[in-house]
């Protein structure tokens, strides 16, 4: 958010239609992506009900719990699951590329790409995995060896969502609101009818209009996973009635398929949509991130990983955390880079300016202290209409050349001058005198993670060395109900 | 009907055995990187699952005819636990012991049904299931089941029997199926369940998360019980007096609530 | 001159008033600015017909799935003379293994009239609270008692333990899961405004007993399911912010005469008069709408068309009000940015901000604008 989006919010308002906030697209978006639409029972922790599934817009899977209650239909279900995620998932690792460089490695040329309605399906995929990836196949409580398998595989891409700009699990509303600003609020934005109905209203109708109609649960049911408090009372409750007596799971099937189906449309809707809007500069590098991460999981499991603890241990929840937030800089330094829209916003807070080079001295040379010979340090003068909020001194970044460092020299109305401190190879270094040029404080990052204490090194203040997590009898047999 | 319902769970069962094996054989067939092989797989599979779904469509009722008529199965386990307990226990139990199939909802109504049938012919049956009386009002406590041929002090509730109710009530279980093993003879899963469940809430009672040790639940409960016995007694004592000189003979047993007062003042 | 009360009634008409209880008094202190919430609450008005009637049904309901969760959790957790509260009461509270007694106070010999049963649980606490000796320790379905705008509300806690020698705690029973030590912050958050209230009605109580209320003690035990399965955990939470903001808007509406000595004097809010009278009678009383309001005010929807009517940068939410400096429309914002109203000086600096990120809006969106417009 920011006052461009606040801005493009108003005018959406006025326009009768959602506006841009992004000229390109910030996520990667997969040829043969899976839509993935979990449903689950209130008032439960993790109960599934159902689900609909699939590559293909024409030909959704419809997976359904018809007593959620009841342990075994729920493994039953997560084994179905199973038997369609993980050829999807695992059907990626196959043809790979070497990286080359400091690290070298392979890395499989395509990578699973699973898209939810939003971030309460996000949360659920998280406790549908913390749910089923410590059960084993053997012992009191056996699980089809499908079932843990699936959950590693959710609990990857759940911990994918948590560093930004990752396109491994996508909640839909929210990539559809970075491109986007509707005349709701933020709060309405995660409806997913609503969203689209501001972005596409059908003709003759305004984004208002089209949004007031789509809140009706009957036309347009919650895209889930929580279902709507009235089907349940009046659908789904007879539905279950019905199964419990008959053992049919028929009237749960067709009551789930009406709950289900719209939001079907509504997501492959929302990719053609994403679809329309050419791909962002550096979302290929963050997907061969995104990809390489996969690989690593691919090869885990492949040597018998065992499932993720319960808790992170300090030291790595430090690197964690320490990667999330490296992982947000460049992710948000990146889509300005990327995008003149994006950008906007940092250009009116006075992080960022553009304007035209009106002076070059391309010759310049100085005396660093210390130094025994004057090295190149050519000066850019800057007119800009944005209101510049930096100081000088400030390390600054020229978009036009990504690697290249300078330094905000002295600012004087609307007249900045930029000293350019690297990457000064003859002429591509250097802007000539009227050239386009923008330079930001935003950091692309891609720095060395700093040492931190391994395992064994823990501080004290920290819990000192941890025990490796180990999953216990308990963790397979805990109950689910 | 009986004979229709064993067929199809007969076959339903050989189905889902059959599914879970198909399951497994793709699993392996697709770690093998057979492909030919998983696409037969899969297409059996989608056969038994359908197949599985039509052997599901006829109505199956559970057949089961219980062994005794309920009040007598609430009598049973009420003798077992040897307190005033609450329908969800009496129907634990039942289900632990005795194989029995009593609902929650089939209690709430025979315990009208008593009332009702002593009123019309008092003592008509060798016992009645009645309400177990609060120390305080005499009144009745709400969802505790007792039987009318306990001493009144037993029927009583005063403020700490509920928890001497439940220790007592573990002793009980734990001593039933100490008794059913010491007889050569086994428990159910659903008993070892029940002690376990119970011991979890006993401090000292259990160790680690398997089934609970029925003597460890004993010596455990009763080391809680001692502190609480006495006061609790003398409460239930002092309220059964008070009962036997005060209550006539239907109130005794179904309690002087202010509902029942003005009933039989009508 | 009439007395609020009788204001309050009369802008009612013959309807029979609304209990207010728990939830509604803690939606209550959610939008603490909001007048015509406090005035409608006050007055008993059951918004939900209100809403209706103008039009504008909030979907509001409970899953029959939850509310039985809810009912079985809570029986579960009370079952066997409340087994698994005394084990996690000696955990949390380190209660003592004599600290056993109960009392249940869901009726008084059979009869469950409110008066009764809270005349009942006041003794009950009194007792507790002077009497160290025979003391009880658990007090289940207690029923509390609080005015609210010059009516009484019941209010009915889960459980009320007592430590001898120590203090009495709120204990919430709910039925949201704690997964490996994390719940949902939602959830907590709600679970702590409504205990808040009981604490806060418990205080009160103590203080009309003449008996210290720092003996009510401001943290509750919440108990919950752990993990997936259905066993009873339990933790301490600390309420005293809720506690503090439950204060501020509570004596808010005890102000209510303020609100309502602004409002004409023949005002009804009647459900005899036509949809259109009612919605202007309603108006006559600003509201403080935000989006927030939606899950968890009967008459959002209403609000929020008004809003949206306005073109009031409330129906946008909070950080778009924020980010656009305190203008009250879209229009203001637009018709600043395209130069067709004058800014007054307090909106100065964000005219220039405003303008400029027209300008370079325009620049990146104008081409688009055309391609949609073909």
């Amino acid at each position: 958010m920011g006052i461009v989006t606040s801005y493009a919010r108003a005018l959406a308002v006025r326009e009768g239609r959602a506006q841009p906030i992004a000229t390109v697209r910030h996520l990667h978006l997969s040829a043969r992506p899976m839509v993935f639409i979990p449903l689950k029972l209130a008032g439960e922790a993790a109960a599934p009900l159902g689900a609909m599934v699939g590559t293909d817009p024409a030909d959704p899977r419809l997976l359904v719990v018809p007593q959620p209650r009841n342990r075994d239909l729920r493994f039953a279900f997560m084994a179905e699951l199973a038997q369609i995620m993980l050829p999807y998932i695992e059907g990626f690792a196959t043809a790979t590329e070497t990286v080359t460089g400091r690290n070298e490695r392979e890395r499989y040329l395509d990578a699973p790409q699973i898209l939810v309605p939003g971030g309460r399906a996000i949360e659920f995929v998280r406790l549908l995995g913390r749910s089923t990836r410590f059960r084993r196949t053997d012992g009191p409580y056996p699980v089809d060896p499908s079932v843990p398998v699936l959950g590693q595989w959710l609990t990857f891409l759940y911990e994918r969502t948590e560093f930004a700009g990752s396109s491994a699990l996508v909640p839909v509303t929210e990539a559809l609101a970075l491109h986007w600003a509707t005349g709701q609020s933020p709060l309405e934005d995660a409806n997913l009818a609503t969203l689209l109905a501001w972005i596409s209203p059908p003709p003759g109708l305004t984004g208002q209009e089209a949004a007031a109609a789509a809140e009706n649960p009957l036309d347009w049911p919650p895209a889930g996973p929580d279902t709507d408090p009235g089907f349940d009372a009046q659908v789904l409750q007879h539905a279950i009635r019905a199964y419990d007596a008959s053992g049919s799971p028929a009237l749960v099937r067709q009551a789930l398929r009406t709950q289900l189906e719209p939001t079907w449309r509504l997501m492959w809707q929302a990719v053609d949509q994403l679809r329309g809007l050419p791909e962002a500069a550096s979302v290929a590098e963050r997907w061969a991130f995104d990809r390489d991460q996969y690989t690593r999981e691919v090869a885990r499991l492949a040597d018998g990983g065992p499932p993720r603890g319960r808790r992170d241990q300090a030291g790595p929840a430090a690197i964690r955390l320490w990667d999330m937030e490296a992982a947000q800089q460049t992710y948000d330094a990146q889509r300005a880079y990327d995008d003149p829209l994006v950008m906007t916003e940092h250009r009116a807070t006075g992080k960022a300016f553009t304007g035209e080079a009106v002076h070059v001295d391309a010759d310049r040379r100085i005396l660093l202290p210390g130094g025994k010979k004057p090295v190149p340090r050519p000066l850019v003068t800057v007119r800009t209409g944005d209101p510049v909020r930096l100081t000088p001194g400030k390390k600054v970044f020229s978009v036009h050349r990504r690697k290249q460092s300078a330094e905000i020299v002295e600012i004087d109305g609307d007249i900045v001058v930029v000293q350019l401190n690297d990457q000064l190879a003859k002429g591509a270094g250097v802007p000539t005198a009227g050239d386009a040029v923008c330079f930001t404080e935003l950091d692309l990052g891609g720095r060395i993670r700093p040492g931190f204490p391994t395992g064994e090194e823990t501080p004290w203040t920290h819990g000192g060395p941890p025990a490796a997590y180990v999953p216990t009898d308990e963790d397979a047999v805990e109950a689910w109900s | 009907m009986g004979q229709l319902v064993g067929c199809v769970t007969v076959e339903l069962d050989d189905l889902e055995e059959r599914i879970t094996e198909l399951r497994g054989e793709i699993r392996l067939a697709k770690a093998g990187g057979d492909d030919a092989k998983v696409r037969r797989l899969r297409a059996e599979l989608r056969k038994a699952e359908r197949a599985w779904d039509d052997a599901l469509e006829p109505d199956f009722e559970p057949d089961d005819v219980p062994l005794l008529p309920i009040r007598e199965q609430v009598h049973q386990a009420l003798t077992l636990l040897g307190v005033p307990s609450a329908t969800k226990m009496i129907v634990a139990v039942n289900e632990a012991f005795f194989a029995g199939r009593v609902t929650t909802t089939q209690l709430t109504s025979l315990r009208r049904d008593e009332e009702k049938s002593f009123r019309s012919s008092p003592y008509a049956r060798p016992y009645y299931l009645c309400p177990a009386l609060t120390a305080e009002l005499l009144s009745p406590a709400r969802g505790l089941l007792a039987i009318s041929t306990w001493p009144m002090d037993v029927r009583i509730i005063g403020p700490l029997s509920p928890r001497t109710g439940f220790l007592t009530s573990a002793i009980r279980v734990a001593e039933h199926i100490t008794r059913l093993t010491g007889a050569g003879g086994d428990a159910s899963t659903e008993a070892y369940r029940l002690l376990t469940r119970m011991a979890r809430n006993i401090p000292g009672a259990t160790e680690g998360f398997g089934r609970a040790d029925p003597a460890r639940v004993i010596s455990a409960a009763d080391a809680e019980l001692v502190v609480h016995l006495e006061s609790d007694r003398r409460h239930r004592r002092e309220a059964a007096e008070r009962a036997t000189a005060r209550l006539n003979e239907v109130t005794r047993l179904f309690g002087a609530g202010l509902k029942t007062a003005s009933r039989s003042a009508s | 001159m009439s007395t609020p009360n009788h204001r309050l009634d009369a802008l009612r008409g013959d309807a029979a008033p609304v209990d207010h209880n728990a939830r509604t008094i803690a939606a209550l202190a959610g939008n603490p600015g909001c007048d015509r919430r406090a005035v409608l609450d006050a007055a008993g008005i059951h918004k939900q017909n209100t809403a209706v009637h103008l039009g504008h049904p909030a979907p509001f309901g409970q899953s029959p799935f939850a509310l039985a969760r809810a009912r079985s959790f809570e029986e579960l957790v009370k079952a066997d003379g409340c087994a698994h509260l005394l084990r996690l009461l000696r955990d949390t509270l380190g209660l003592s293994i004599p600290e056993v007694a109960y009392t249940d106070i869901a009726d008084v010999g059979g009869n469950a009239a409110h008066q009764l049963r809270h005349t009942h649980t006041r003794a009950e606490l009194r007792r507790a609270a002077e009497d160290d000796e025979r003391s009880c320790t658990l007090f289940d379905h207690p029923l509390l008692k609080l005015p609210v705008a010059g009516h009484e509300v019941y209010l009915e806690p889960a459980v009320i333990a007592f430590q001898i020698g120590g203090r009495f705690h709120i204990v919430e029973i709910k039925s949201f899961a704690i997964i490996d030590e994390t719940a949902d912050s939602a959830q907590v958050a709600a679970a702590s405004r409504l205990s808040a209230l009981y604490v806060y009605a418990l205080k009160a109580l103590f203080e009309a007993e003449g008996i210290d209320p720092d003996r009510v003690s401001h943290e509750v035990v919440l108990v919950c399911p752990k993990d997936f399965a259905n066993h009873p955990t339990a933790t301490l939470l600390d309420v005293r912010q809720q506690l503090a903001s439950l204060r501020r808007q509570l004596s808010r509406l005890t102000g209510i005469d303020r609100i309502l000595d602004r409002l004409p004097p023949d005002l009804s809010f009647t459900l005899d008069q036509s949809p259109a009278e009612l919605a202007r009678a309603i108006r006559t009383v600003e509201a403080r709408y935000a989006p927030e309001c939606l899950s968890s005010c009967e008459m959002a929807y209403f609000c929020r068309a008004d809003a949206r009517a306005c073109g009031s940068l409330d129906a946008l939410g909070r950080t778009t009000r924020d980010d656009l400096g305190g203008l009250e429309s879209v229009d203001a914002v637009l018709d600043l940015v395209g130069g067709d109203l004058l800014a007054s000086p307090e909106h100065a600096e964000i005219l220039g901000q405003l303008r400029h990120v027209g300008a370079i809006y325009g620049e990146h969106t104008e081409a688009k604008a055309v391609a949609w417009a073909s």
